[in-house]
């Protein structure tokens, strides 16, 4: 969920492809022979890809590979909506959800992908695509705060939970994630309630936790500036995605991540293949090839979000390995207060118009 | 001359693709209920009476005008001097080169050096660094008031100096030495010709600085923090996490009147001074 390069994109409006490489040309005849084109579309986040995975396929497979990159969900919703083609996309859990309730999805051929075997179980039953008949997980994670060790007890943040965004001590000291999902589940889920709920009262309760936080706190909102901010040891508390935090401890030791008791936001991003897909022999076997040992560890190790590859994950979690000691790595899984966003469209102009409204109460 | 006239043709139909259709299209959008079917037409005014029913929008609004105006403000008075002084430094290489500097900067993207004063004010800035180093308390600079108007006229005060400066240097200079000979002092010629012949470089100055000013979504949104909304930031949040179209169009489509009633008011100020030019 790396916004940065691709936000230079969108603020300048330019939201055309970016960084295509070069494929090999040995070989393209047999691609073209075996998958009918030797040209794969794909379509994922922005910093979000191991530095040799895709010339690794390119090489191996004698095909050249169309890399474009989106910032947000929505926007790689809009393209599609716009009508440009991909092979493959690594959208988040509800973006699936409604991408298959559209009908914009293929079911995959399992027969094609064997390396599904490789999969952590943790991934493996989440309730946009339970048993992957559409999506292949990428990456995932929880949502947490980072906080400075230093400054803030752990034992403060087990009492307080998500409230400790809400105490004085701190005022002038936290980050808030800038979306209305992220804080409207922080607030839903310091409240007790569930971050899907759509309940008005609820809502409205959200609404003035939120609100109140604002007025309090005086709190930066922010979205990817959070990681070099928080890697600096600028503020106290921060709202951060796991695989951001993995990468701030990696950074900064005096950092710890926090994954409150009320329960977060456990979210996947997941490899899926449109129903317009011109090229789905070939999609599948770009899919089965991130699925490796080899794809998976450098993608994991160069992004630092959490492997959907248990093999990798275990590998770098491990005591020696890249990640080892660094507690944002391993995210929390199977907690009973954890949950999936689901895709609602009404709920989410409504929390983002109120959203913005708290954004705008200030000043 | 008259054979070259098909000449335009080309640009009159870029300007239509790139300015009429969206400009039409966001009208449609906003005048039309939600859905992603543009092709199912609704009317409705429901847009518009969202932005005006909620006290916070206008208020975004009010926001939004009187940081673009002080920002527009600043920029001619730092501007303006800057001008004056390059346009009257001898010697073109010398002026070629004080507005080369001017320059230089906007070639980098914006965004870029937006995220380089970030870097600077942030609390553990290189700002407040050089201050702890000296031994004084550091400043709350990030996510203040000043660090928005601040990023705005330091990117937009190029585009007002160089308006000033070309007017400046179009100046036919034989006004001022006729006034001179006819016994005008300094102050009189710079109030009485040099100034109101500038006047047009300071007005698409003005155009230049205030329009981009009011709009601009991300400059609040890295130095003031997010807690600092501007109307470009509600726009940008309709079209981009809250998926609404339509109600982004309306704001869109109601900015788009602002501005062109503020342009209207410009150009009528812009006037009476070519009038008064007459009798010099």
């Amino acid at each position: 969920m790396k916004k940065f390069f691709a936000l230079m994109l969108c603020a300048t409006f330019t939201l055309s492809a970016v960084g295509c490489s070069g494929g090999s040309d040995t070989g393209s005849e047999e691609a073209v022979e075996k998958y009918g084109s030797d040209t794969l579309k794909v379509f994922n986040w922005g910093e979000y890809i191991g530095e040799d995975v895709i010339s690794n396929f390119e090489d191996e497979y004698g095909v050249t590979v169309i890399y474009e990159m989106f910032d947000s969900n929505e926007m790689m919703y809009t393209k599609l909506q716009a009508g440009d083609k991909y092979d493959v996309l690594v959208p988040s859990d509800y973006m699936i959800e409604r991408l298959k309730g559209e009908g914009m999805l293929q079911e995959l051929d399992k027969s094609l992908i064997p390396n599904l075997e490789n999969l952590t179980n943790d991934v493996i039953g989440l309730d946009f695509d339970p048993d992957q008949t559409y999506s292949v997980p990428y990456f995932y994670g929880t949502v947490g705060i980072v906080y400075n060790k230093n400054n803030v007890p752990l034992e403060l943040l087990e009492e307080q939970g998500w409230n400790i965004l809400k105490n004085t001590d701190y005022k002038g000291s936290v980050y808030i994630y800038d979306s209305e999902r992220d804080s409207f589940m922080v607030a839903l889920k310091a409240l007790g309630y569930s971050m899907n709920t759509e309940d008005e009262t609820e809502i409205q309760e959200a609404y003035d936790w939120l609100l109140d936080l604002n007025n309090t706190m005086e709190p930066a909102y922010v979205t990817d500036e959070v990681i070099d901010a928080m890697a600096g040891g600028v503020k106290d508390l921060a709202v951060v995605y796991s695989g951001d935090a993995a990468y701030i401890l990696s950074e900064n030791e005096d950092m710890g991540y926090f994954t409150p008791n009320e329960g977060t936001n456990l979210w996947c991003d997941a490899m899926v293949i449109p129903a317009n897909s011109e090229n789905p022999l070939l999609a599948h076997e770009f899919i089965n090839n991130v699925l490796t040992y080899d794809a998976s560890y450098d993608n994991s190790y160069t992004v630092g979000y959490t492997s959907s590859n248990d093999e990798v994950k275990t590998d770098l979690s491990a005591e020696d390995g890249e990640f080892g000691g660094n507690e944002a790595y391993v995210p929390r899984s199977g907690y009973e207060y954890d949950e999936v966003f689901h895709d609602n469209q009404t709920l989410r102009e409504k929390l983002s118009s109120l959203w913005i409204k708290v954004k705008s109460t200030n000043s | 001359m008259k054979n070259f006239k098909f000449l335009v043709y080309p640009y009159l139909i870029w300007a239509f693709i790139i300015i009429v259709i969206p400009m039409i299209m966001i009208a449609v959008y906003a005048f039309t209920v939600k859905g992603n079917d543009v092709m199912t037409f609704k009317f409705t005014l429901d847009n518009f009476k969202e932005f005006f029913a909620d006290a916070i929008f206008l208020k975004v609004l009010e926001r939004s005008l009187i940081v673009a105006l002080i920002t527009t403000v600043i920029c001619i008075a730092l501007g303006y001097p800057a001008a004056y002084i390059i346009a009257n430094i001898a010697g073109e290489k010398n002026k070629f080169t004080m507005v080369l500097l001017i320059t230089i900067p906007t070639w980098i993207n914006m965004l870029v050096r937006t995220y380089a004063w970030l870097g600077i004010l942030q609390d553990n800035g290189l700002v407040n660094t050089i201050l702890k180093a000296l031994g004084f308390p550091a400043l709350k600079l990030i996510h203040t008031d000043f660090a928005v108007i601040f990023g705005m006229v330091y990117n937009f005060i190029p585009f007002m100096i160089l308006q000033i400066y070309t007017s400046l240097t179009k100046m036919d200079k034989s006004y001022l030495e006729v006034a001179e000979d006819l016994g005008a002092n300094k102050v009189q010629c710079f109030l009485r010709i040099t100034l109101p012949l500038s006047l047009p470089g300071v007005i698409s100055g003005i155009t230049l600085v205030f329009l981009p000013a009011v709009s601009s979504f991300f400059i609040p949104k890295l130095l003031g923090g997010g807690q600092y909304v501007l109307i470009g930031n509600v726009i940008e949040n309709q079209f981009l996490t809250a998926g609404n179209w339509n109600f982004g169009s309306a704001i869109s489509l109601i900015m788009a009147v602002v501005m062109i009633f503020l342009m209207w008011l410009t150009k009528k100020a812009d006037k009476d001074p070519a009038a008064e030019k007459g009798g010099v």
